[in-house]
């Protein structure tokens, strides 16, 4: 059993206690004195900083919703100086926006940390050759596993957008034993090994780190079996900092959140109120310890329960049990986020106009997943050329793959394949489904 | 061992700290640094029992010391170097020493006491030199050594120290500091309250910084060494390059 960080992994609760106070009271003090949105947010509350006396107390303290963040755009949400910022990352954020976060070198510090601590528990070591295989919409992350990877001096493939089957040969030449995946792009690579006739025996992989989404135990077992690897869920943040929060020890049994730099919380998803501990909810998350961009009660749209009792492997760290998302606003399509108020604002942007209806689907096939994008064909979307049609599906799908990093196609569809007696709205296993009109 | 939360000091109307939280584990030597009119101080008056009427919770060994007056906190092995040393003058540095252990000496622990102030005298030995001499006709550094001495008397676990390289040159900075971590490494739980931010964090394991009354950051002391921001507020660069920053 590999503990990176026994003291602060294993704190004593009672000092854990303590420690999540100081560092949450001056956390809220730092936001509160250097940025100006957490001051009024926390103003127009009636929160005082120096009156939230218990972590308890923090629930007195508005949300941070993910809109807040492409509305502070750029450095809105910055903490510090620009001159202390040595890193600045872009997401995707969920409108038209991006999401920009920031770091100091301790936070690149913190995440390395962080990220070695969650890959060392997986029992990667210096011995390992790690991989990293994650779509453009998990770039960021890429960094952050390839510096965590380092941390442990493990020898780091680092991300590179390639093909499936070039990465699949880079697994098999480069003898990897370790891959940073996404649980779809792992189902993917099955499927080119066995048409490439090579035998998973022959592969040097033991251990699959799966991100971005939680697996679906089904597909877990396939995973482990069809591989011979041992699969770890990591749970991470995409627009913001940053991967490995939380991550899985040789339990198996639940994921531990990093409670040393992330209060959790676990809110009812409609009324915004704390749930009682094992109920399932909403995953509210407030960083500790970063100094560029702190979070004060981010809201992450994740579904987890908190799992109550000790953890066998002695970590102190508080658990979740991470569930697959099922919302009305957003999809997850190869580990990435996507939303639907974001590609509706990219069709519009590219259209010139709103589509009248449309329909958005997480599709899966050839166990390629991928977006695939309904829209009427009304009178403005119609041309009697093919060849006009054609281009403005390729052009649309172009631009929505680079904005979403996520594979997509668009399909034209007459006003009547656009049934809205059904749900409008909701996601429909394997994939997902988003409609409107 | 030092478990403090949401305290708040006032003095009168004003209002000095406003609900810190710190704590200091057993063996840990932590750093509290800030500006002047920080706090920093008024903390170490209320922990040590100089300063009544305080809220919040501070518990030393799991035990409230709410109400508790200097003595009895001494008793319980708290001790405190205090700021400007406070030693009596007139007296000798033997009888300051022997002042130290004063509850000590109450309880008969005379033979004990004496062994002590030959180990104080070992680790300053300019002190073993001059039992005689009258505390104030001693050089700042020496004092300094002197108020060290007498908190070392009454055995201590937790040791307080309010600015202890104020007024002195940088060689005694750094000879006082020395005697610290040496301490430390004999198992002494310190707290120690500094302007010399630099000096402080490069002995500390962990470190607070205090603004207004509140703590504004908190970390391994090596980490605020390295902080930008603590850099120029407190490690001598201009604080106005903070305030404006490159945006």
């Amino acid at each position: 059993m590999t503990v990176w960080n026994a003291a602060e992994e294993c704190l004593d609760l009672e000092e854990r206690g303590q420690q999540q106070l100081e560092r949450l009271q001056s956390t809220l003090n730092r936001a509160y004195k250097n940025i100006p949105f957490y001051q009024n947010r926390l103003r127009s509350a009636g929160v005082e900083p120096s009156r939230i006396e218990s972590v308890s107390d923090l629930a007195r303290a508005p949300f941070t919703e993910r809109e807040h963040l492409s509305e502070n755009y750029p450095y809105g949400l910055f903490a510090v100086p620009l001159r202390d910022v040595v890193r600045i990352h872009t997401a995707r954020g969920t409108a038209l926006k991006p999401t920009v976060s920031g770091y100091t070198r301790q936070d690149l510090a913190l995440w390395r940390e962080l990220t070695a601590r969650a890959l060392a528990t997986a029992g990667v070591s210096r011995a390992d050759i790690l991989q990293i295989d994650l779509d453009p919409g998990l770039a960021n992350w890429g960094r952050d596993y390839k510096d965590g990877a380092e941390t442990i001096e493990a020898s780091v493939i680092p991300l590179t957008l390639l093909p499936p089957e070039k990465q699949l040969m880079v697994l098999r030449d480069y003898k990897t034993s370790v891959l940073v995946t996404s649980t779809s792009a792992a189902d993917q690579l099955i499927h080119h090994l066995f048409q490439a006739n090579l035998n998973p025996i022959s592969l040097a992989l033991k251990t699959l780190i799966l991100v971005g989404e939680p697996p679906d135990s089904e597909v877990r077992e396939r995973l482990e079996r069809q591989l011979h690897v041992k699969t770890w869920v990591h749970y991470g943040l995409t627009d913001v900092p940053g991967p490995a929060l939380a991550f899985e020890c040789e339990a198996h049994a639940g994921l531990h959140v990093s409670e040393d730099h992330f209060f959790p919380e676990v809110v009812d998803l409609e009324t915004g109120e704390a749930v009682p501990e094992g109920e399932e909810g909403e995953l509210i998350l407030t960083t500790l310890t970063t100094r560029a961009f702190p979070l004060v009660r981010f809201r992450t749209g994740d579904r987890v329960r908190m799992m109550a009792g000790a953890c066998p492997c002695g970590r102190t760290l508080r658990r979740i049990e991470w569930f697959p998302r099922h919302g009305d606003e957003m999809m997850v399509i190869r580990g990435v986020k996507v939303y639907q108020q974001q590609i509706l604002l990219l069709l519009e942007r590219a259209l010139g106009f709103p589509p009248s209806s449309w329909r958005f689907i997480a599709r899966r096939q050839k166990l390629r997943n991928y977006l695939e994008v309904w829209l009427e064909v009304d009178e403005r979307l119609f041309s009697d050329e093919i060849k006009e049609m054609e281009k403005l599906s390729r052009d649309l799908g172009m631009d929505l793959e680079q904005e979403l990093g996520v594979p997509v196609r668009i399909r034209f569809r007459e006003s009547r394949s656009f049934d809205l007696s059904g749900p409008a709205a909701g996601l429909q296993d394997p994939g997902g489904l988003l409609q409107g009109t | 061992m030092l478990r403090i939360r949401n305290l708040r000091c006032f003095y009168g109307r004003i209002q000095a700290i406003d609900g810190v939280s710190l704590s200091v584990r057993a063996g840990e030597l932590i750093a509290l640094i800030g500006a002047n009119g920080a706090g920093k101080s008024t903390l170490i008056q209320a922990v040590c029992g100089l300063l009544p009427g305080w809220e919040g919770e501070m518990l030393f060994e799991r035990a409230s010391i709410r109400g508790l007056k200097p003595p009895a906190l001494v008793e319980r092995g708290m001790s405190v170097v205090p700021e400007g040393r406070l030693l009596f003058p007139p007296m000798s540095v033997h009888d300051n020493l022997k002042l130290g252990a004063y509850l000590r000496c109450r309880r008969g622990e005379n033979r004990a006491v004496a062994a002590d102030m030959e180990k104080v005298f070992d680790l300053f030995p300019v002190l073993g030199e001059r039992t005689k001499q009258a505390a104030g006709t001693l050089s700042g550094g020496e004092q300094q050594m002197l108020a060290i001495g007498r908190a070392l008397m009454a055995q201590p676990r937790l040791l307080l120290l309010d600015e202890p390289s104020m007024g002195l040159a940088p060689f005694l900075v750094r000879l006082i500091l020395d005697i610290l971590v040496r301490l430390k490494e004999e198992g002494m739980t310190i707290l120690l309250v500094e302007q010399n931010a630099r000096s402080a964090l490069q002995i500390a394991d962990r470190g607070y910084v205090m603004e207004n009354g509140r703590i504004v950051l908190d970390g391994p002391a090596v980490d605020l060494l390295a902080d930008r921001e603590v850099k120029r507020a407190y490690l001598g660069k201009d604080y106005r390059e903070f305030c404006d920053g490159r945006a």
